[in-house]
């Protein structure tokens, strides 16, 4: 799955946020993108998901132009900067999120994914009661359960220390790799871009003119 | 645009609802008297009770708000500033007088006061005014004193939990360091500035809210009036009596033009009322930041005696009149020899229906069904109001949306009797055949509990972070799937709560009620209870049978209230 962004452009309010954006992730790449807060960073993210209305471009994944569909329709999936959990629910429950009909969950698939988030033995466990490592946890296994065509990360490490965001850096790409499931990456951490990104990008140049891989 | 039109139909049905009765009425009474509403007021001297109704319902509203802030705010004071064992039981018994129907609380009234009474065997006869309280008559030359003395109190009794519901979170959530930092100052030295310069600064929006809503409740109050001081008339209560006479051309026109003005010039105050306590509490919301209020009150710590009597005393005073009904009920007066026996027969003969057209169990499935399409029309109604004005607001359309927002509070601005005049007059007017349809007392039910189920979803729907829906959405999830998934579990104790609320109101929900039904098939408990103490009591039982079933009422309404309670959030200090 490759994802392509020709000419984008987004304006909210009176404040032109996005002028020209070109972008290109090849299948299985992960793009870090670096640029100081307010930026336009989130904004990037939010357009791509379906979730902020664009003036004007085009959004393309695999070929397939995406920019006219709603939001559950695009196929992707996204960490915020908080991780958004449900709090009537509890962790497994909240990771059961991933399949709309709860009926056809596939035990093995959670209970592999649940493993390789280090979450097994957690499943009963209230969110409250989660750190902020353990919280973003759950939602990365239930966003990887979707099998979205393209993660989007939305500085979903800032709240965490130095040394649990280079910990879990490390391994929000090793999942992705064995996944091969590209993604887009914004930080404003320059350590952290070059752990997760196999290439770093920053918003300067992307708002020059577009993605030196053009 | 498919969901904004969904989302609509609700809306518009609501104003339907509220709007066409209320104004085939007024356009029925304005044709029959020949006056517009404004010059109706002015008439109101043509009924001969129509303007001593006018100046007892303001005075007694006044006195009433005036004594309940000054019973309440000490225990308010007292129970926000201090580390209370029980807080949670003390505040439900605290609150338990304000969920009561007003039904009961005039029985419980009633109870205390009545001959052989408790205040009675203590030489304080309220009822026949005599002893010291016909002395006191006399010297203050005001007639029936004893009653409007009891009034007050019911009154007071009745809305201590708006003073303490309002009050008291906003001391109990306060930082103790901005108290602390005022105490530094030399200003904050004297106790007197700290109560001028920095509680009262606080507090007053609470404070002065309180002091509305029970002017408003105090003005529109009908089943107390009726049957603590059946001497005196308010608005509320001469509209009840004689609005079954109004609306017919050529007949008793004194009582259509007594009907439109009165109401008129209850809505013009009540409007007035709650925009000056919205404009107050829209200030309050979000002055300071407030913590937990268990960390502000281990910072006073204990209490001290004078609030542990204050807070004991308030108790009692809170549980003593519905503890008097019940024994009501079992400690039955014998006519002839002034003696009392224990006996169950009144629940026996009320259960039986032998005095009334209808049973307990009747009435109470009367009443639950009533409740429960009432809960089920103003859920769902409020529900999809209160969505529109948060969408409108989300959108940029705050006018607008304020609009709604007035619109969906109207029945706040309208007596249950005046909701029961609107629907009589106005369905009379486009079609009479309903008068003969079971479910018709479900419309004034909905029509004045609706607001309430707006006012506790809308404050819900801005609370929640945009970012729940925003997860949904890259998860998947359809808007329908959004809604039923997440948006609602994430409402659900509001939602409780709302429908508790609903249901508990329209179980003793009178007035409206009382204009609609007066006897039949149809008769609720509240009406039941009315029906039974307006008989002569010639026969014993009469009255602890009225007592046992408002015994009945009084713990239906109260279980609600325990689901509603445990749902409740005590931050912020509002309704």
């Amino acid at each position: 799955m490759s994802l392509t962004i020709k000419q984008l452009n987004v304006v909210i309010g009176q404040y032109h946020i996005l002028h020209n954006l070109n972008l290109q992730v090849k299948s299985d790449e992960i793009v870090a993108i670096l640029g100081p807060s307010g930026c336009g960073k989130t904004t990037l993210l939010r357009t791509i998901a379906g979730l902020q209305k664009q003036q004007s471009g085009t959004i393309s994944l695999n070929n397939q132009s995406i920019q006219d569909m709603l939001c559950e329709h695009r196929g992707i999936g996204m960490l915020f900067q908080r991780p958004v959990l449900f709090p009537f629910k509890d962790v497994l429950g909240n990771i059961l999120f991933a399949y709309q009909n709860k009926k056809f969950w596939n035990r093995d698939d959670v209970h592999e994914v649940m493993n390789e988030m280090g979450l097994l033995g957690k499943e009963q466990q209230s969110i409250e009661t989660l750190s902020g490592g353990e919280a973003q946890r759950v939602v990365l296994a239930r966003t990887l359960l979707t099998n979205p065509d393209l993660l989007l990360l939305d500085e979903p490490l800032s709240a965490l220390d130095v040394n649990l965001r280079r910990k879990i850096a490390h391994e929000i790409r090793a999942v992705l790799k064995s996944r091969s499931i590209p993604a887009i990456h914004v930080t404003h951490d320059i350590a952290e871009a070059e752990i997760i990104g196999d290439r770093v990008l920053h918003w300067k140049e992307l708002q020059r003119g577009g993605d030196d891989e053009e | 645009m498919k969901a904004a039109v969904g989302r609509g139909v609700p809306v518009a049905l609501y104003l339907v609802l509220i709007l066409v009765p209320l104004i085939l009425a007024l356009e029925r009474l304005m044709f029959v008297t020949g006056v517009n509403p404004i010059q109706a007021i002015l008439h109101l001297d043509e009924h001969p009770f129509g303007v001593d109704a006018v100046v007892f319902t303001f005075v007694q509203a006044i006195l009433s708000a005036t004594l309940t802030l000054m019973l309440g705010l000490p225990i308010a004071w007292w129970l926000g500033r201090y580390e209370w064992k029980r807080i949670g039981i003390i505040r439900a018994a605290l609150t338990l007088p304000f969920v009561t129907p007003t039904v009961v609380a005039a029985m419980g009234f009633l109870a205390m006061i009545k001959q052989g009474g408790l205040l009675d065997s203590i030489g304080i006869d309220l009822r026949n005014e005599t002893g010291v309280v016909g002395s006191f008559s006399s010297m203050i030359g005001v007639e029936h004193s004893g009653h409007i003395i009891a009034l007050l109190l019911a009154h007071a009794w009745f809305n201590l939990a708006l003073v303490i519901r309002f009050v008291e979170p906003k001391i109990s959530t306060l930082p103790p360091r901005y108290e602390n930092a005022f105490r530094m100052l030399p200003i904050g030295h004297s106790r007197l500035n700290r109560l001028t310069q920095f509680w009262w600064p606080m507090l007053r929006t609470s404070i002065l809210s309180a002091f509305v809503f029970t002017f408003i409740f105090s003005f529109t109050s009908f089943a107390l009036v009726r049957w603590l001081a059946p001497n005196m008339w308010t608005l509320e209560a001469l509209m009840a009596v004689e609005g079954g006479a109004a609306g017919i051309p050529g007949y008793r026109v004194d009582v259509s033009v007594l009907v439109l003005g009165g109401a008129t010039l209850q809505g013009l105050v009540l409007l007035s009322a709650l925009a000056f306590a919205g404009r107050w509490q829209q200030k309050q919301s979000n002055e300071i930041e407030l913590v937990s209020e268990n960390f502000s009150r281990k910072y006073i710590g204990k209490p001290t005696t004078v609030p542990r009597i204050g807070v004991v005393v308030a108790t009692v005073y809170a549980l003593t009149p519905l503890f008097l009904m019940v024994l009501s009920s079992v400690r039955i007066r014998n006519r002839t020899s002034e003696s009392y026996r224990w006996s169950l027969d009144a629940w026996d003969y009320a259960f039986r229906g032998d005095l009334t057209y209808a049973s307990i169990p009747e009435a109470l499935t009367n009443s639950l069904v009533y409740a429960g399409g009432c809960l089920v029309v103003s859920c769902i109604l409020g529900f999809f109001v209160a969505q529109s004005i948060h969408n409108l607001e989300q959108n940029g359309q705050a006018r607008f949306a304020q609009l709604v927002d007035l619109l969906s509070m109207l029945p706040l601005a309208l007596s249950g009797v005046m909701v029961g005049l609107g629907v009589l007059l106005g369905i009379l007017k486009i079609w009479p055949v309903l008068f003969s349809w079971y479910a018709l007392p479900i419309l004034p039910h909905a029509m004045l509990t609706t607001p309430f189920v707006v006012r506790i979803l809308l404050p819900a729907m801005r609370e929640i972070d945009s970012s729940y829906d925003d997860a949904g959405k890259v998860l998947g999830y359809t808007t329908m799937q959004r809604f039923v998934r997440i948006k609602l579990p994430l409402l659900k104790p509001q939602i409780v709560v709302a429908a508790a609320l609903s249901m508990a109101f329209s179980l003793g929900e009178f007035g409206a009620s009382w204009i609609l039904m007066r006897s039949g098939a149809w008769d609720t408990l509240p009406v039941l209870v009315d029906q039974l103490m307006s008989r002569p009591k010639y026969f014993d039982l009469v009255e602890p049978i009225a007592m046992a079933t408002a015994t009945i009422l009084m713990c239906m309404t109260f279980l609600l209230f325990v689901i509603a309670e445990r749902f409740r959030s005590h931050q912020g200090g509002g309704f």
